[in-house]
Order: structure tokens, then C-alpha cells, then sequence
């Protein structure tokens, strides 16, 4: 199977305690307890390992880091702030709309108010422009990564 | 004494509170909103009232609701921990207007030395230097552009009621004071139900460094040392130490007596903190009071070898300082770092939420955590997304800081982001090693070079891909990515 961890992708075959991970071939050891997986042996050295699902992906704890593996073959999903977008970095609920469709902005101006955690975070143009389109209400809870606004 | 204890909280310090009364024989009882039914400290406290459903500020932030679920639980005393109604002197003065005890100063010493500006006035009286700045005497916009230009920029805007630098906004040059204002206004309404601000001059490359106070209803007032809180981002510590480098005996001694100072004379009884900022010369000046346990309060507790929890309940009973902390006899041992665990992004801080999928916190030798989640907990964005505080402690603060550095890199976390690499980021960088560092670290730290993947975590990522059910398996091939087309729907 082809995987995919940030920016690195690899080819993994399995074969019971033998792994070609890219162009290297590894020999392993597996330790669970149960279900769950404790340590990938290879050679004389033990890696602590947890995995977990979500969605999707397989997230990995191992001795200390945290990677997010995926099945490779397609491209990176389109993100929508290279595209005019204004979206939230963070689910939230909009406490203010400052602009209205139609207002000329310059980059740095707040363009909305963010509510998270009980605090609010101001929503920049991050250039110059024109905002055609807010698409929240004020109240409304918005997901991360929703395109609050438009600016030409 | 206290037969049973509302505590008016969740999460870490609602579980922290109860193991002290456990430990002393007072029952605990917790209180949840209904959207919390299943947290962590619900489980954990074993007996828990429902506030009912509904907002934070109509569950942990309604005194009535609060009040109402004491009465059915039957409590005799109330415990508010931190954040929510910790600071509140309405909700002191109804605890104690009901018939219950209330872990804490009385309102009239909170109204005194919890609000800003009058404790800048109380420090000022009392000889403690407090950083130049405004007195809240003006409100308008006009007035306090006139008073910002006396003061001098860059300077910043502050809520006179609140904490934890929310609603704090820097303010470079006078053209963005109007703004600021109406964004700091409207942040101290929505957080703290009061609009007030006031300025402050920025003191560049400041230490934060705080004092933890007892007082007791005899009247007595004294200091337990300092905590080292300089390792901040967006004006929140994520890692605390005590002793801190930055003190000698002669300046630990004159800014512990200029704490004690702030709060005397004021009826003060029970825990509190009194913060100063310490500019690069080591000049300190008062920057305010908090009248309430602190997050931070382990380190202490690990140094002296105390329970500060224990204590405010026994001052808060009516007893008097124990005679070694009145004779100034309690001496720190060894070093304490406390580090914050906080789901969120480790980059851009910005909080995060989810399922905790997994769950280890590390143990071991001078190793504690006080947690507030546990394996299959939901993080929601209503509360604090504080996690955890591991609290490490060692004979020298070498060995603290090397274990420090070993339970972080033990701790598992799947399935909600949280700040761990920038703690481990923390720990290992020059500043935070040497101890000579300012409330600037954070953002002098270098972004680490990425590592390659190691084979082991390969491994088990294609283990657990290929146990997956061979429907699962199925329905993931359909999916538009990996046929092939380029593109991805509905994300």
C-alpha cells in the first residue's frame, strides 16, 4: 500500500515479520497487549507505538512523536484562502461581521470576529481588496477551515 | 469543620480539589453542565450535580444555579477553584449570604485587591512600584489618547476586571488606540460582564515572575515564594518553575514583603497571587492580584512540600497560619516546572477540539499530573482547553528540566492536537536551558527540523491499515482520491 505522513509518501509491503518500507527492507517484531500495539521491535531496539483511527486516517504516537498517516494517490485537498477565500483557522462561533459585501478592505483589517475557547480572534484580509461576499451571520458556528468571506 | 464540598468547577481542579477533601475526610460533590454530562471530573469527583442545560454562563457561571445545586447536594462549603466564579465578590458575598462557607477571601477583600486599579492604588499606597500607566479615571477616548501620549508608545490596553491576558491588546502608535479600545471594551464585556480598561506602559523583554500569599482572619499575611511564569504564548504561561533564576535572596526577600504588603490591611484570608513583571535591569513593579488558587499552584506545593488546597480549606474554617509559615521557617527544597498540556495547534496556538483516542500520561520518579481528561474524552470549545499539568520535581534544576524532558516525550496524545512539541520545544532550546529568558521565548524559539518518519511508525500505520474490515476497505477504494482523478469533494 502507498501511505502517505506529511510530506513524505512511501510504498509499504508487508510479509509477516518482514517490511519493505520505500527501498529498504526491514525486518520486525510486533508487541501487543491484547488488541492494541505496543512496540515495533527491529533489531536490538524497541519502538513504543500507539495508533488510533480517525475518520479516515491512522494517527501513530511513537516514542514521542505524533504522525497522521493517510492511503496515497491523490492530490492535496484545494485550500480554499489561495483562492480570494477568507476561511476560519478554527471551529468558533462568529461574534462580529465588520465588513459588508461591497467594502473595500486593506490587508491587516479585521473582517470578522471569532469566538473559541472565550476568546476572540480578529479574521484579516490578508491583502487588499474588495469583499464580495460574507457568508456567516453573526452567531452562526462555523467549522475550521469554512470560507467565511470573499475578497476580490 | 466542612462535612460536604461543592465545588463549583471542572476539569483538572475540580478533580484536584476533591482528592484534598477526600483526603481529609469532606466529601466532595462536583457540579456539570448537561452538555458535560460525561466529562472526566463528573466520573472522577463521584458525586456530581447537573447545573442543567445550557451556555457556560447560564451553568458554571450562574451563581443561582450554583447556589441551588449546593442546597441539593446537601454542601456546607463551596470551593470555586479557578477561572469562572473564582474572582467574583457577588458570588463570595451569595455564598456566604446563603449559609455556606466560601473557599476564599471574603468580596470586601476581593472588591479590594482583585480589581486592578484599586490594587494599583493599594500598591502604590504601600510603597510597591507599579508600572506607569492609567488609573481608570478616564473613559472617554479623547482622555485616554491624552493619557497614552503621557505614558508613551507602544503601550497596551487592559480590562481592569479579568485575567489571563484576555482582551489585552498592544497598541504601537496612537493612530490604532480607538480600535483597540473598542476591541479590548467589548472582549472585558463579553468575558468579565464589565467594559472597563485602562493603559499600560509596555515594559520590553519583561520576566513574569509571582508570588504566591496566604492570609489568615487573624490578620496574618505571608509569602510562600515565588513561580517563574515568563514561558507565555498570546499572553498565557505554558510553563512555570520554581525557584526562578531570576531572583537573589535580597530581591526574592523585597518583592515577597512588597506581596505580603498588597494584601494586608485588606482582610485577606486564604490563597492568593500577587504578580510582578521584572524588567531587564531587575526593577520590579506590582501588575496585579489574583485572589484565587492559581493553575500553577503545584510547583509550590512540590517545593515546600505543602497542599495548598488543604490549607485554604483549614483558613478557611476559621484556623490560623500554621507557626512556621508566620516565623518565615518554610524553606523551598529542590526545583519544580510545571507544563501545561492545551489542546491546540502548536503553531498558531489556536485551540482545538476533539476525542482523546488515546491517552497515556507519563509516571515515574518526581513525576505528578493533574488531569482533567482521561482515554474516549470529548474537547469541546466551551471551556479552557487546558488538558493536563504535569508537574515535575527534582533535587536541582538540572535534574528537573532532564525530566521534564523524558515524561514529555512518554506522554501518548492521539486524536486531539495539543501543544507537546512546542513544550519539548521549550525545554530543549538555549533560553529555557540556561534560565535566562524573558516573556519573549516563545517566539524566539527556532522551528525544528523535520524528522523522516521513522520505520517503526511505517510499520504500524500499514499494520493498522490492513486490519481494517474488508467493507471498510471497500468503500475507501470508491473514494475519488485514490482513483485517480486529482481531486478531492466536499473538504
Amino acid at each position: 500500500m502507498i501511505l502517505a505522513c506529511g510530506e513524505e509518501t512511501a510504498e509499504i509491503r508487508i510479509e509477516g515479520e518482514s517490511a519493505v518500507v520505500g527501498q529498504r527492507r526491514v525486518q520486525f517484531g510486533v508487541s501487543r497487549t491484547g488488541e492494541r500495539l505496543e512496540a515495533i521491535r527491529i533489531g536490538p531496539n524497541a519502538f513504543p507505538v500507539r495508533v488510533a483511527r480517525e475518520g479516515d486516517r491512522i494517527l501513530v504516537w511513537c516514542a514521542g512523536q505524533v504522525l497522521e498517516f493517510r492511503r496515497a494517490g491523490g492530490r492535496p485537498a484545494r485550500r480554499s484562502d489561495s483562492a480570494g477565500g477568507l476561511s476560519a483557522p478554527m471551529p468558533g462561533r462568529v461574534r462580529k461581521v465588520l465588513a459588508a459585501p461591497g467594502d473595500r478592505v486593506a490587508r491587516g483589517d479585521a473582517v470578522l470576529i471569532l469566538e473559541a475557547m472565550k476568546m476572540e480572534h480578529a479574521i484579516r484580509a490578508p491583502r487588499d481588496g474588495t469583499v464580495t461576499k460574507i457568508f456567516p451571520r453573526e452567531g452562526d458556528l462555523v467549522e475550521a477551515g469554512a470560507v467565511l468571506a470573499d475578497i476580490q | 469543620m466542612i462535612k460536604r464540598l461543592l465545588i463549583a468547577n471542572r476539569g483538572e481542579i475540580a478533580v484536584r480539589v476533591a482528592r484534598t477533601a477526600l483526603e481529609m475526610g469532606i466529601e466532595p460533590v462536583g457540579v456539570y453542565a448537561e452538555s458535560d454530562d460525561g466529562a472526566f471530573h463528573v466520573g472522577r469527583i463521584g458525586h456530581a450535580v447537573s447545573l442543567g442545560p445550557g451556555s457556560p454562563r447560564e451553568t458554571y457561571l450562574s451563581i443561582p444555579r450554583i447556589l441551588e445545586a449546593a442546597r441539593e447536594a446537601g454542601a456546607d462549603a463551596v470551593h470555586p477553584g479557578y477561572g469562572f466564579l473564582s474572582e467574583s465578590a457577588a458570588f463570595a458575598s451569595a455564598v456566604a449570604g446563603a449559609g455556606l462557607l466560601w473557599i476564599g477571601p471574603p468580596a470586601s477583600a476581593i472588591e479590594q485587591v482583585g480589581d486592578k486599579l484599586a490594587a494599583r492604588r493599594r500598591a502604590r499606597r504601600a510603597g510597591v512600584p507599579v508600572i506607569p500607566g492609567s488609573d481608570g479615571s478616564e473613559t472617554s477616548d479623547e482622555e485616554l489618547l491624552r493619557k497614552a501620549k503621557e505614558i508613551g508608545f507602544p503601550l497596551l490596553v487592559k480590562p481592569s476586571a479579568g485575567g489571563g491576558g484576555k482582551g489585552m491588546t498592544l497598541v504601537e502608535e496612537a493612530a490604532r488606540l480607538p480600535a483597540a479600545l473598542e476591541e479590548a471594551r467589548r472582549v472585558a464585556e463579553a468575558a468579565f460582564g464589565d467594559s472597563g480598561v485602562y493603559l499600560e506602559r509596555l515594559i520590553a523583554r519583561p520576566r513574569h515572575v509571582e508570588f504566591q500569599i496566604f492570609g489568615d482572619a487573624q490578620g496574618n499575611v505571608v509569602h510562600l515564594y515565588e513561580r517563574e511564569c515568563s514561558v507565555q504564548r498570546r499572553h498565557q504561561k505554558i510553563v512555570e518553575e520554581t525557584p526562578s533564576c531570576a531572583l537573589d535572596a535580597k530581591l526574592r526577600a523585597a518583592m515577597g514583603r512588597a506581596a505580603a504588603e498588597v494584601a494586608r490591611g485588606a482582610g485577606y484570608t486564604g490563597a492568593g497571587t500577587v504578580e510582578f513583571l521584572l524588567d531587564e535591569r531587575k526593577n520590579f513593579y506590582f501588575l496585579e492580584m489574583n485572589t484565587r488558587l492559581q493553575v500553577e499552584h503545584p510547583i509550590t506545593e512540590e517545593t515546600l512540600g505543602l497542599d495548598l488546597v488543604r490549607a485554604q480549606l483549614e483558613i478557611a474554617a476559621g484556623e490560623t497560619l500554621p507557626s512556621d509559615w508566620r516565623a518565615g521557617k518554610l524553606t523551598p527544597q529542590g526545583h519544580a516546572i510545571e507544563l501545561r498540556l492545551y489542546a491546540e495547534d502548536p503553531r498558531t496556538y489556536l485551540p482545538r477540539s476533539g476525542r482523546v483516542l488515546a491517552w497515556e500520561s507519563p509516571c515515574g520518579p518526581g513525576v505528578r499530573v493533574d488531569s482533567g481528561v482521561e482515554e474516549g474524552s470529548a474537547v469541546g470549545l466551551d471551556y479552557d482547553p487546558l488538558l493536563a499539568k504535569l508537574v515535575v520535581s527534582a533535587s536541582s534544576r538540572e535534574s528537573a528540566l532532564a525530566r521534564a524532558r523524558r515524561a514529555v516525550r512518554e506522554w501518548v496524545v492521539l486524536g486531539v492536537e495539543t501543544n507537546l512539541t512546542l513544550l519539548d520545544a521549550v525545554l530543549s532550546s538555549e533560553d529555557f536551558s540556561s534560565g535566562r529568558y524573558a516573556t519573549d521565548l516563545v517566539s524566539r524559539l527556532r522551528e525544528p527540523a523535520p524528522r523522516p518518519t521513522p520505520d517503526a511508525a511505517w510499520i504500524a500505520a500499514a499494520l493498522a491499515f490492513s486490519q481494517e474490515k474488508p467493507g471498510a476497505a471497500a468503500v475507501s477504494r470508491a473514494e475519488p482520491w485514490d482513483a485517480g482523478t486529482g481531486w478531492r469533494v466536499g473538504t
